[in-house]
This record gives structure tokens, sequence and C-alpha cells, in this order.
């Protein structure tokens, strides 16, 4: 279990007094003393329960003296100019002055001489010692992270920087770096961290082979790779990461549409943002105030109006919470500041008041989600033309809807008659309700058709902003002071921020934010880029950044970085360049030396060794569909769903996220959460990801086009392990792949069946005099309704086929005794069998005849026959124990007995294994469709895709 | 098998930085080692079933003295219950004929009669009684999610928490079993239990194209390629166990769901219904060491009976009587209910008054219903180390408000917690800058429950 240190809910509040700062006072020893014998005690007894610490009463914490200095929620309680009128003192001398509630509210009134000395201390200055458990850490400004950017001195002829302050810190714990990487490794481990995909195994050759020194071919190989579109593709998906990014809204009852529609367009910006290398600044400001930016809204700037969704891609739910998570995602994501703790109190550990937070809740409280605005020319097709027509039918039933009700409602109240919106809402639920469950129409129409062109979910501001202000507690309805908007003092380099003039004061926000004299942001970046290629931070608490984070472990790197960052103009390419061509990036993961290091720096914060790491979800994915040649290229545009069949062939990055219903596969690979925002993803190891390897459809289906590519060749192995892993295949691989090939092929491939189930399905008839059956299976599986039949057909005209049919739980027969249905059950071994289970033909008395029933052995001849009159509704059909061989086959034929008017029918037979009655086959529950086992070669190449060698990153 | 790295990376499946279902540590020995928390979403009416009020029959049709409390709708006079209330087994518990099964376990059970909420809604109280935060768009982690990071699971090869509702899921979703900020391999795995073949019960838990001694064949030959490029890795050598784990849990989960091997006498104890079978699988599951295996009542809410209270909660306790009373006999007889905490309740109560007609509501011929009622509900506990045979707490005369020992849902998860051997003040997980807990600055352990 992870240490317990206190939650920030957990403290009472640390407040500044009226007379300064808590606890610089001195007190003399009989003062404390006093308040030791005759105050704490009382305290004690007939306060504390109800005012300690964060979940006092009306906020009011009594139990130190910061406590007593701030007061209630809602005013002071002590008052220093008349100290016998304090709130305090009338609540426990009970007058009711001042509305003062009668205290305490349990328990005796305290005695007169417990209220004299109570005065007595309070204008003694209130005398308290101070408390070494309360001590905290240092709040505020004082704290690296708020200080500026120290400016870091690079001595002469150091060589690589990062390679300098690495080493220098190695150094003076005696560790070392391990050995370069060979070139193999690196070139895998560069695809990987820039572009997400495996490398080509021409491409790896090619390096490996080229004659030009490394020092020289490294930076131009790091180019070619960042120059890939691929790249855009990897990237924008760890910032999506923070964006909290998602599809669907979130949880909405009463059937209301959920998808946002156009989030793809705020994910296909940022891919177009990290390809073309926007300054990232610029990118900062974008996402915050795009609306403000881009001057023309139809110009050819427009495409960046989509940058917004990193605000509007909230989930949804009451106001103040959706406000509360664009604040968060925003400081969080943009500055690892924690802010969103303030909401309900002063932050616990961190210099962000209540009042700030609520400076910043007003400037997105003030920014609303608008109509979203086109950014792409609409198709002029006769199909888009049909869509907007059958739309406008759909929006005018809503308008017909509401118009008579709104002009009833206008007569009722003519001075609204213009206020649609009042009118409305002034109307009954039910009407409501109905144009409700009309506007779904419309939503879903929409959202399902996909033919709109691309829009921007934009918020702008408020045409007049009002002043927010700062709820109590967090609660709405318990408003206190004005909050009016500004940047946080910790972050503003004079410590006096401007309340922000334009409008809501989005952008200003946004240039404090994106700014240079920002102590966090750049150190807030350079930190994250470094964590997504070395799998931590130099701050390991990625989005914290506050007390309660971790510091560097490289402080004067963190610094120097963030500077040379903003100074070669915030370009991310240039970073992973800068990172990329140090020694510490292309160290080896292992080191000779790993065991002593082990000891001085087991979390390897000193950087000794590479990381290994597992792919994530996405790299696997599109792993997988890459090595097999199936990946499609294609960029941008709206998502799909990539866990349902017809699986798609798209990387990840455009598959759809429901942000409510996230499939669980998602997360058992430790996928980010998309309701909320996410620095650093967990990196557990879980059975569940194994089975997704293992038994998913998906990765059947791409191991077998995966060994197809090797069909034609001489040396499968040879063309597979340079497919999977971009090498040559080891003399050891090529035994175990022979070994493997052969003993799959002599116990696997002689036996193909319709599937894996023990059964299959199909028709024929029993020759009387010989007891053979004469069976064909069914060649047609309908896959919607999961029934097999003789051919699509159905039912077949003019056929004794007929109704010929099986489902997991009806079964028809044909017309006359050479087309009964047939089921048959393979004995996997040699055994000691019985069989049970129950026929049942529902139309009791309906049509001329029943079913006649047989059960027939391949080896044994007919082991069991019955007939099911028309008067009967059901039978059980049991076979006492008998000993069956290996490939071994029991039919269970089923005739029609002249005539098949009403002869649908159930016949769920087990079979059990005699000696372990646990051991059985019952079809309803192994029932299933055609499921082509897998060849040698196929079990061959998703082997392959399950080994280490492809699942990590060396 | 017997591939030389798997017994040194077996070694690696107690480190839960690599393994998050590694067995956790709890802070003081406790009997409970599980919990089957039986959800009777919708909200079950406590004065129909667990919370006797003969003063409701006398007053029946007549108005609530006092003011009536507010809930989601109108409600008018007091509605006596159709259910006959009986003391029951040696401990004279009061329990009414819906229950006539669950009833004959009285002495087993721990009825709070003053289980209390904060709003009368179904979405924000399914996440207060799930995730202990209300508010449908906080983002919390589940109660089954908590447990499982505190204690990790005792069998690998299955989920560590389960949670079986049949056709479909309850209202706000698969929120109710997700784990938030904890790591996935803490969230509820979702089992609709009206699907009857393993394979559509979780995905990918069997392979339909390669027979099981050809993946044993091709698992051994990824195994025998990992060997060959062995590390002194843990990840790699975590994910080696894995695959083991999960070749294992192919045949475990196919095991613990297939109800038709338990014996006839078992089968017909539960009563081989949907419910009764869903019952049975939850026994299944917690003997072969599952963590948190919750049981819902069916999709939607539907123990939500705005009308025809007799009708509609007598088709419901009929469904859910019997296996019941089934599992905490079966698991007394198992001796698994000394360390089993079986939990039974909805998110809320219903009003003692009926409901009035609202136009425009969910159903608009409102007759004979109760509304939701969050000021005082009733729930019960057996097992793991609860007082059996025991009532705690009071609703007022009419069964509307806890008055007596007011029990809130975070009181409840501190117990809860407190009874699988944890300080609910201390399980807490670091996350964007401060430690989170299930109950956050509320609960109170009742140690009145405790047997």
């Amino acid at each position: 279990m992870r240490s317990l240190t206190l939650a920030c809910l957990l403290i009472s509040a640390f407040s500044i007094s009226v007379y300064g700062e808590s606890g610089k006072e001195t007190f003399s020893a009989e003062q404390i003393e006093f308040f030791e014998k005759e105050i704490r005690p009382v305290l004690v007894e007939s306060c504390l329960d109800c005012h300690t610490g964060a979940k006092a009463r009306i906020g009011l914490e009594l139990d130190h003296r910061a406590g007593w200095l701030r007061g209630s929620d809602y005013r002071k309680i002590i008052n220093p100019e008349n100290v016998s009128d304090s709130v305090i003192l009338h609540a426990v001398k009970q007058t009711g002055k001042h509305k003062a509630p009668k205290m305490p509210e349990k328990g005796a009134v305290l005695s007169p001489a417990a209220i004299e000395n109570l005065e007595k201390w309070i204008a003694q200055g209130l005398p308290w010692p101070e408390e070494t458990d309360r001590k905290r850490a240092p709040k505020g400004s004082k704290h690296w992270s708020f200080q500026s950017i120290s400016k870091i001195e690079l001595p002469e002829g150091v060589g690589h920087p990062i390679d300098y302050f690495i080493k220098k810190a190695q150094k003076e714990k005696g560790v070392a770096m391990a050995p370069k990487a060979d070139r193999r490794t690196l070139y895998r481990r560069l695809s990987y961290g820039l572009t997400g995909l495996p490398p080509k195994y021409d491409e790896v050759q090619a390096f490996v082979d080229n004659p030009e020194s490394f020092d020289t071919l490294w930076p131009k190989t790091i180019e070619k790779l960042l120059e890939s579109p691929h790249y855009g593709e990897r990237w924008a998906r760890h910032w999506m990461d923070i964006a909290r990014y998602a599809d669907t809204k979130g949880y909405e009852a009463g059937g209301k549409e959920r998808r946002f529609v156009y989030s793809y367009t705020y994910r296909d910006w940022l891919i177009r943002a990290f390809n073309e290398d926007l300054p990232f600044d610029q990118f900062l400001l974008y996402q915050l105030a795009a609306d403000k930016m881009v001057k023309d809204w139809n110009g050819p700037e427009r495409h960046h109006l989509a940058a917004m969704g990193f605000i509007s891609l909230s989930k949804n739910g009451a106001q103040e919470l959706v406000l509360d998570d664009r604040v968060d995602t925003t400081f969080r994501g943009m500055m690892g500041l924690t802010v969103s703790c303030a909401r309900c109190h002063d932050h616990k550990f961190d210099p962000v008041s209540t009042k700030e937070y609520y400076s910043l809740f007003g400037i997105f409280k003030n920014s609303m989600e608008t109509r979203q605005p086109t950014i792409e020319d609409p198709p002029n097709t006769p199909e888009y033309q049909a869509y907007l027509a059958e739309l406008g039918k759909l929006q005018k039933a809503v308008e017909d809807f509401w118009e008579p009700h709104l002009a009833e409602a206008a007569k009722a109240h003519p001075k609204l008659a213009k206020d649609k919106g009042r009118l409305k809402s002034m109307l009954g639920r039910d009407i409501r309700k109905k144009a409700g469950e009309l506007q779904i129409k419309v939503d879903k129409f929409v959202a399902n058709k996909e033919m709109e062109p691309a829009k921007a979910l934009v918020v702008t501001d408020r045409a007049k902003p009002f002043t927010q202000k700062v709820y109590i507690r967090g609660n709405p309805s318990r408003q206190g002071d004005l909050a009016p908007p500004q940047f946080l003092k910790a972050a503003t380099p004079n410590g006096e921020p401007a309340v922000f003039k334009e409008g809501s004061g989005r952008l200003e926000m946004a240039h404090e934010i994106a700014s240079a004299d920002n102590p966090l942001t750049a150190r807030v970046i350079v930190n994250r880029v470094w964590m997504w290629h070395f799998g931590e931070g130099i701050v390991r608490t990625v989005s914290d950044f506050g007390t309660q984070g971790e510091k560097p472990d490289h402080p004067e790197l963190l610094d120097w970085l963030a500077t040379w960052f903003i100074d070669n103009g915030w370009s991310i390419k240039k970073l992973h360049q800068l990172i990329l061509t140090s020694d510490v990036w292309q160290q080896s993961s292992s080191n000779p030396d790993a065991n002593q290091w082990m000891l001085v720096d087991s979390e390897n914060r000193l950087l000794w060794k590479s990381f290994r790491r597992r792919l994530d979800f996405e790299q696997m994915r599109d792993s997988i569909l890459d090595v097999a040649g199936n990946l499609d290229d294609q960029m941008f545009g709206r998502t799909e769903k990539i866990l349902e069949p017809p699986f798609s062939k798209r990387r990840t990055i455009y598959g759809f996220i429901d942000r409510q219903n996230l499939p669980t596969v998602f997360r058992h690979f430790d996928f980010s959460n998309p309701q909320e925002t996410t620095g650093q993803r967990q990196k557990t190891t879980i059975p569940m990801q194994a089975l997704f390897t293992l038994n998913s459809p998906f990765v059947m289906n791409q191991a077998a086009s995966l060994s197809r590519l090797s069909e034609k060749s001489d040396d499968r192995v040879e063309v597979l392990h340079r497919a999977v892993f971009g090498m040559e295949p080891t003399a050891q691989d090529r035994q175990l792949a022979e070994s493997f090939i052969n003993g799959y092929a002599s116990d696997g491939e002689k036996d193909r069946r319709q599937n894996l189930s023990g059964w299959s399905y199909g028709w024929g008839g029993i020759d009387e005099a010989t007891g053979q059956v004469s069976y064909q299976p069914f060649e047609f599986w309908d896959a919607k309704t999961k029934i097999w039949r003789v051919r699509k057909e159905y039912p077949i005209k003019d056929s004794k086929l007929s109704y010929l049919s099986i489902s997991k739980t009806r079964q028809h027969p044909g017309l006359g005794p050479e087309y009964c249905s047939i089921l048959r059950w393979h004995a996997p071994r040699k055994m000691k069998v019985g069989i049970d289970g129950e026929v049942e033909r529902p139309a009791v008395n309906l049509g001329r005849s029943g079913l006649k029933m047989t059960v027939v052995s391949s080896k044994r001849g007919i082991l069991k026959a019955v007939t099911l009159p028309v008067s009967e509704r059901s039978l059980s059909i049991s076979v006492d124990p008998f000993d069956v061989e290996e490939g071994e086959i029991i039919y269970f034929v089923t005739d029609c007995d002249r005539d098949t008017s009403h002869d649908s029918f159930t016949w769920d037979p087990i079979v059990y294994n005699a000696a372990n009655p646990g051991d059985r086959w019952k079809m309803s529950v192994d029932f299933a469709g055609p499921e082509t086992p897998l060849t040698a070669w196929e079990a061959y190449a998703q082997a392959l895709l399950n080994t280490n060698r492809f699942l990590f990153i060396q | 098998m017997g591939m030389g790295s798997i017994g040194l990376s077996s070694l690696l499946a107690d480190d839960r930085s690599l393994n998050p279902l590694a067995l956790g540590k709890t802070h003081f020995h406790a009997k409970a080692k599980r919990v089957i928390h039986i959800f009777a979403n919708g909200g079950p009416s406590q004065v129909d079933s667990f919370d006797y009020k003969p003063e409701l029959t006398k007053y029946h049709g007549k108005e609530m003295p006092g003011s009536l409390l507010r809930t989601e709708r109108k409600t008018g006079s007091l509605m006596d219950t159709s259910f006959e209330f009986k003391q029951r087994g040696q401990s004279g518990l009061w329990i009414s004929d819906l229950f006539p099964k669950v009833a004959e376990m009285a002495d087993d059970l721990c009825v709070i009669n003053s289980m209390h909420a904060n709003v009368p809604n179904h979405e924000p109280s399914l996440m207060l009684m799930n995730t202990g935060a209300e508010r449908v768009s906080l983002v919390r982690p589940s109660m089954g999610s908590w447990v499982t990071y505190g204690l990790g699971t005792e069998n690998q090869n299955l989920p560590g928490f389960v949670s079986l509702c049949p056709g479909g899921v309850p209202i706000v979703e698969t929120q109710n079993w997700r784990s938030a900020f904890l790591p996935g391999a803490y969230q509820g795995t979702h089992v609709d239990t009206k699907k009857s073949t393993i394979a559509d019960l979780i995905p990918n838990v069997k392979n339909s194209r390669l027979r099981p001694d050809l993946q044993r064949k091709q698992v051994d030959l990824i195994q025998a390629m990992n060997a060959a490029d062995e590390t002194d890795d843990p990840a790699m050598n975590a994910r080696i166990h894995s695959l083991e784990l999960a070749y294992r849990m192919q045949i475990e989960a196919s095991d613990a769901f297939d109800v038709s091997r338990e014996p006839e006498s078992v089968r017909e104890l539960y009563g081989k219904t949907l419910h009764g079978d869903q019952m049975l699988i939850a026994r299944r599951l917690a003997e072969r060491g599952v963590r948190f295996i919750q049981v819902w009542h069916g999709a939607g809410q539907p123990w939500d009976s705005h009308e025809q209270i007799e009708k509609n909660h007598g088709k419901l306790a009929r469904e859910a009587d019997q296996p019941i009373a089934a599992l905490l006999q079966d698991l007394k007889i198992r001796g698994l209910l000394e360390d089993t905490l079986v939990i039974w309740g909805g998110e809320f109560g219903r009003t003692p008054t009926v409901e009035l007609p609202t136009p425009g509501a969910n159903s608009p011929n409102t007759a004979l219903g109760r509304d939701h009622n969050h000021h005082g509900f009733s729930m019960w506990m057996a097992g793991g180390g609860v007082r059996g045979g025991y009532q705690y707490g009071k609703t007022d005369d009419f069964g509307f408000k806890a008055i007596e020992n007011p029990v809130h849902v975070h009181d409840l998860h501190a117990t809860i917690l407190h009874l699988l051997g944890f300080n609910h003040e201390n399980l807490t997980y670091r996350y964007a800058g401060r430690d989170f807990r299930l109950t956050d600055v509320h609960g109170e352990v009742k140690t009145d429950l405790l047997a």
C-alpha cells in the first residue's frame, strides 16, 4: 500500500489572521500555562467535538489559533476592538446578541468562571503554544516551483548539456551510465517514441548497415521520423490524456444524445499542431482563446477554432462541476497545479486561496458554449442535400410542436412574448418532455448520419461579463466576496496580479499561462516531454508541482531545459532533438553494474539505465495491425469503434472514446481515464491483457493476415520474424518454430470442423439397414440471428429441406427421413460417457405428428430411438454410460415423423464424463457459429505477437 | 509448462507495483475476507419489509402528523403495508412476509433500520452508495474497487471485483463499479448473467479458434521465447507470470460461471431461476476467492415501485427471496458465512405515504405506490463479523425518517471497511495532490453492529 499522508482535506486550514501570520507571536510561559490549564480543557470538553479540522461546523475551527482568528465561513468571531462584544462570547454567554447561536449546543452551559477566563484569554491575544504536530511544508511562495526559472550557465566544453547534468549527479553518488544501446534497439525505441509504430525491417537494416558515423546519422534519423505524419498521431494522443479527451459528454438520463459529434476536430487540430510544430506557447493560447485570436471565423485561420475542444470537451454535470473540471484541466494540465483543491476552502498546501480559485472560475463561467462554427466547406453533393432536407423535416417537427404551446403561453404572459426561452420554461413538464423527445430525434439524426461539415466546439465570452463571487464551502447558493478575474499571485512574477479587463479575461489568463515569465508552464511541459521519453519525469508527480508533489530529481537540468525550450521558440520538435541525442537517452536498458547501482538508487532516478516499458494500448494495437500489413494510414476524421467487428484498421487514436462506459479492455491496458485530466498512465501487468492478445478475434484475425504474408516464402520463420520484430530469427527461434509447427500439425490440422465447440450441425438420415448416418454439414451461418442453415434462402421453396435449421434454442427438421436435423458430438478422447437432456415440442396437438429422435454412435450404431407423440410436450432422453473412442461421433438425429408442420423444437443434449460429471458438453452452452481453427502458422504468428520481444520496448 | 523463468516470475506476483491484484495488507485483523453486496436497485420499501410500524395500520389513509418531509414527488396520506410482519427466529426480529425465506434466516441478520442518505434521486444515491460521492460528475472509485485495492485478490485466476447484473446495466451504468483514478485492474468486471455462454459473459475469456491443448503448446512457445530473451526486468517477468494466469483464468472462469456443475439439490435450493442462478454464481465466485461481488437485481431500477407496491414489490421479492435465503444458508453450511460479509439494500428506501399522481412523471398512473425516501431506510448485513439477530436504529413512528442511532451511508462504508480490517481514514490513495478515501471526510464506524 502507499504511504499514508494526510489528505489536504483532512488537515485543518491555515489562515492568515487579522494580526498577521499565526504562530509568530510570542507569549509568556505564564500565558501559555493559563491556556493549558484553564482554556484548553474547556475547549476539549465543550467545543472541539464539532469545531475541529476540516469537518468543523460552519467552517469554524477552534482547535488551533489560526482558526480562532479566521472565524467561521460567515464572519469573525472575535472583535479585537471590543473583546467583550465578540460573537464567541455572546454565544457562550447565550445572550442572543448579534444573532449568536447558543453554545455549546450539546452539554452544559459554560460556568461563569470559564467564560471569564475565556474573555481574559482572548484579550491577551489568544496565547497558544507552538504546535509541533501542526507543522507543515512552507505554504506558498518559498516552494521551488513558484520561483522564477533559474538561468543556469553551462561551463565551456561540457558536451551534451543533458549528459553534463546527469553525469555530474551520477558522479556524486558513484554510479555510472549503461553502455550505449545497439543501433537496432535504438532505432526501434526511437520509432515507437516518436511515431508510436514499430520500424520496418528494411529501415532498421538500412540504419544498422549504414557506414556513416552514428553521431552524424542519428540527428538525421530523428529528423526523418519527426517529419513522419505519424509523429503527430503519437504526440497528440499524449496531450489528449491531459485534455481528458472523449467523444461523449458522460452520463445523460432520458435517452439524450451523449456524443459531442465534433470532438474529432479537436483531435485533428492537435495532430496538425504537433506535426507542424506549432510553438508550444501558441499551442496553449489557441486552446484557451482561439475565439479571440482568429479574427475572421470564415477565413483561412478558422481551423484553429477547433483547439478550444480543450475547454469544451468537459464531462457534463452540474454547472459548477463542469467549470471546475475546466479550471482543473487547464491548471493541472498546463501548470501542474491542483488549484481545484481551493474550491471549497483555501488550498491546504499550495498558495492558492479560495478567492483566487473563484477568480479563475469566473473566467470560465463567463465563457459560454455557443453555436458551433463550421470550419470546413459543406459538400456540394446530392447526398448532403438529401440529408439537409431530412434534417429540416425533423427540426420543423420540433418547431411545429412548440408553436401552439408558445402562442398560448404568450397570451397568458404578453410581457414575455418575445422571450421564447422563458416561455418554454413556464410550460408544463409533459409538454417540455415531448419537445425534448423530438429534439433528441434531431440530435441523434445529426450524430448518426455523420454528414455535417466539421465544426469547432468553441466557447465565447458573455456579452456582459459579471463578476464572480466566492462560493462558500463550494456551495453555489452561499455566495461570499467578489472574486474579480485575475491570475494566481504565486505565479505572477511581482506577486501582484492585475485584474483582467477584456471580456471574461480568458485571453489575458491564457497569456499569463503561456508566458516565459510564468515559473511553471515551461517547466511542466519539458518535464512531461521528458516523462514521455523516459517513462518518468524529472519531477515524478508530473501534474503536481505543488508542495505535495515531488521535488525535481535534477533541478538544475529542469531549469536549464525550461530556459533552453523558451529560448528555442517553445519548439517541441527541437526539444525532442535535444533529448534524443543525449547519451542518457541512448543508453542500454541493462547496466552491467545494475546489482551495485540498485543498492544506491533502486528507482533509477539517476538514470543509470534506460527504462524498459510495455507497449501502451495504442502502440500495441497499432503495431499488431502494422506488422500484419493491415494498418490503414488514413488520417483525421470521425471516430470508429475499434473493439467491435468489423474491427477498424485505423490507428487507435481514431477510436471512439465513450467517457461513460469506456470498454474495460481500454482500462485493462491502463488507458487514461477520460473523466479527468491524466498526467501519467498506470503501468500494470494483469492477466486480462494477455487474454486480449491470446483470445480476441481481432488479434487472431491479424495473426491470420500476418501468417499469409509468409505464405509464399520458403523461409516463413524469417519473413515473420522480420515483420514482427524487425530482425532475423536466431537459431533457437528457428528450432522452437520447427518443433511447434511439426507438433501442431500432427495434432491440430487433421480434423477441420465448423468450430471447436465439440459440436457440429447439419442434416441427413439414417440407413435403416446398417444404422449408419449420412451427414451433411450446414453451409450457411446467419450471423445476425445465429442460426445454422442449409443455405441463405430460408425457408427453401419447393424443397424437402424447407425449414431445416439449428440454433441454440430451436431446431427444425426437413420433410422425410433423409432430411432429419442432426447434431453431432465429437469425443475428444477415450472415456466413458453418459447422455442426458430433454426434447421439447411446444406446439402440443398441433400438426399431424410429433417427432422421432434417434441417438447413434459412429462406432456402436443406434443407442436409443424414441418418439414424441403430437399430444405430448416434452420427453427426457438419456443413455447410460458407455465407452467412446477418441474421435468417435455421437449423432442426435431428429425426424419430422411424416409431417413437418409445427415441428419447431428444442433438444439440448448433455454428454457427460461418467468418471467426472463436472466434465460435460451441453449443446446450448457450447453452441457456436463457424470459427475456423487457426492453422499452425497462424498460431505461430499469433505467438510472436504475444512475446515480450514484441510487447516491450528495450 | 516447465519454463525456468516461471518459478522466478511467480515471486513477482507479490509485488503490488507490478501486479495490483497481489494480496494487500489490512490495518488490523478482521473476520470478513470478502463481500457479497446484493443491490436491490431502485429502492425497496422498508415499511413493507424490515421496518415494522404498527402505527401505519392505525393511521392508514390519514395525513401524517407533523409536516411531510420532502421527497422527489408529491405524496399524500399514510398507506399501510399489505405484508404481514411477524417476529422471527430466536432473536424475534420483525420481518414481513415480503421476504418469507430470508426471514427464516433472521438470527443471522443485522438489520439497520436507521439508514439515511442525502437526496431522494436515483443517480446521486447510487453514486453515494457505491462510491461515497453522490455527484454523478465527481470521479471517485467504487467501494468494490477500494476493497480490491486494499485487499488484492485471493485468486489470481479470476477478476478481483465482479458485478453481476442481468439484462444490462443499472442507472448511471458502469460508473457504479468503476475504478476512476485507481488502476484499471480494480474496476468491477460486469457480467450480464442473462447471457448463457461463458464467451458472452466475459469478453476474450475463451478462444474460439484454438483447442485448449494446442493453445497450451502456443503458450509454451511464447514462454520459451520469453525465457530465451530473459532479463532481470520485473515488468517483463511479471508479464511471463500473467500469461500463465491468463491461461488458467480461461479454465477457472468457465468453471466458476457454470452453475450446471452444481448438484441438483444445490440448484434447487437456489431455485433454478435467473436470480437463483445468479446468486449461485455469486457463491461460486466467493468460494473461489473473488474479493467483492455485487449482485444487482436487474438493469435499470427494478425496485422503483412508484405504483402498485404490493404487486410490484411482491413480484420482485418472489424473484429474490429464495435465492438470497439460499445464499445465506449455503454459505453457512460451507463455513463461508463467517468470513463473507453479505450486504443487502437499495440506494434508498420508500415513503410510508402514498405517491400522488404527477402529470408527465415516469408513471402517470400512479396508484398505491410509494416515492423515493432517503430520510430513513433499511439495510441488512450478515456474516463477516456482524452481530446476527440484531436490529439497530429506529425511524419515526411511520418509518419515514431515521431518528435513533442514524447511520449515514458514509458510516456504513466506514463500518464495512472496518469489518474488512481497514481504518477507513487510512485506506487512501494519492491522486491529484491529495489523498483520497472512500469516506472522504466523513464516516463513523458503528461498533454496535460488530459481533
